[in-house]
């Protein structure tokens, strides 16, 4: 009860709101679109609609969950109406894969083995990139966002079986590209 | 080698662990044999560095205005310049009122008056040109009713009508 209390009143501040989830959720859809600006259009309109709807959260699932959802139906609106196609088409902006990569915590890391890390940092998001959205998108659920099966198919209106479909094939296509370790 | 591990998990039963669907024969088995786990664990550490990297990176980006709220905030200075140009037409009508009704003026010569006529014509110009501004500035892209319904063409075209 006082979670949800708590849960509540971080939905009213719409300031706590943004700088709890907003990094977290922008992380989630530009690695789904593959576009850091769309992305922040999206998480913009994510947390927007997520204040504006709050009463409408039950509290049946965790906040981030909530609001993971949301960006997903925002990303299918711009799917749907074309929005997605024209900012893929201009191709403005694209994850920058080695800066990306350059940001791992380099703390107690030798040097050697911070330039492994990198390129398997670099390796993964190769191979997201040539996935399918929903592949892309229910991977980064499942092992980014940490949501079960259970969820991921509640989320999405799919089937458990197909959820896990999508999996499978994701991670076939990460161990033919990250080789024999995995 | 036991049994357990004497041959190791499928691609299938692998990836179902891997998703947190590992059936209890799965698990048992990672128990026991070093290589599948030592696989788990390298996937797992995979995803932990990407999902370290992508964190930091995605936090370490500027935040920027969407185009929504860039249009948003466009609208509001335009808002706020319609609202001073309305202010100031405002102003010069009732600067023009208070000259027109005003306390009844000493009678002035032939002369003068004319002056006063041309002055106000100039006035009534600069008043249509700031209000035809105010328009503009209100409503820059919305349709002149002139153009929009065609007046112009209709009225040629009902007089060309007449004409036969």
């Amino acid at each position: 009860m006082a979670e949800r209390a708590g849960v509540i009143s971080e939905l009213d501040d719409i300031n706590e709101l943004v700088r709890l989830h907003q990094a977290r959720i922008r992380r989630f859809v530009t690695c789904s679109t593959g576009d850091p600006d769309l992305a922040e259009t999206i998480t913009q309109d994510t947390l927007l609609r997520a204040f504006k709807g709050r009463e409408s959260f039950r509290g049946d699932c965790s906040l981030s969950t909530w609001l993971t959802g949301i960006a997903i139906n925002v990303t299918r609106d711009y799917l749907r109406s074309g929005r997605f196609k024209f900012w893929k088409q201009l191709k403005a902006t694209a994850v920058d894969v080695h800066e990306m990569a350059s940001f791992l915590p380099s703390e107690g890391v030798s040097a050697e083995r911070r330039i492994l890390a990198k390129e398997r940092v670099k390796e993964l998001y190769a191979v997201l990139e040539t996935l399918s959205y929903n592949q892309r998108t229910i991977f980064l659920m499942k092992f980014s966002e940490e949501m079960s099966v259970d969820e991921i198919s509640e989320i999405l209106g799919m089937g458990v079986n197909t959820v896990r479909t999508h999996l499978h094939r994701a991670l076939k296509a990460v161990r033919r590209k990250l080789g024999a370790t995995i | 080698m036991t049994p357990a591990t004497s041959t190791h998990l499928s691609e299938e039963a692998f990836d179902d662990v891997l998703i947190g669907l590992g059936s209890p024969e799965s698990e048992a088995h990672l128990a026991v044999c070093q290589d599948c786990w030592r696989r788990v664990n390298a996937f797992r550490s995979d995803v932990a560095l990407f999902n370290s990297a992508s964190m930091a990176w995605t936090e370490s980006q500027p935040i920027r205005l969407s185009p929504t709220s860039r249009k948003t905030v466009h609208r509001t200075r335009l808002a706020f310049v319609s609202w001073a140009a309305m202010a100031a037409v405002l102003a010069v009508m009732a600067v023009a009122i208070w000259h027109h009704n005003g306390p009844a003026a000493p009678p002035r010569q032939a002369t003068a008056n004319v002056s006063q006529t041309a002055d106000t014509e100039a006035q009534i110009a600069q008043d249509n040109q700031l209000l035809q501004a105010v328009n503009a500035a209100i409503s820059p892209d919305e349709e002149s009713p002139i153009d929009e319904y065609k007046l112009v063409q209709t009225r040629h075209s009902h007089m060309k009508t007449h004409h036969k």
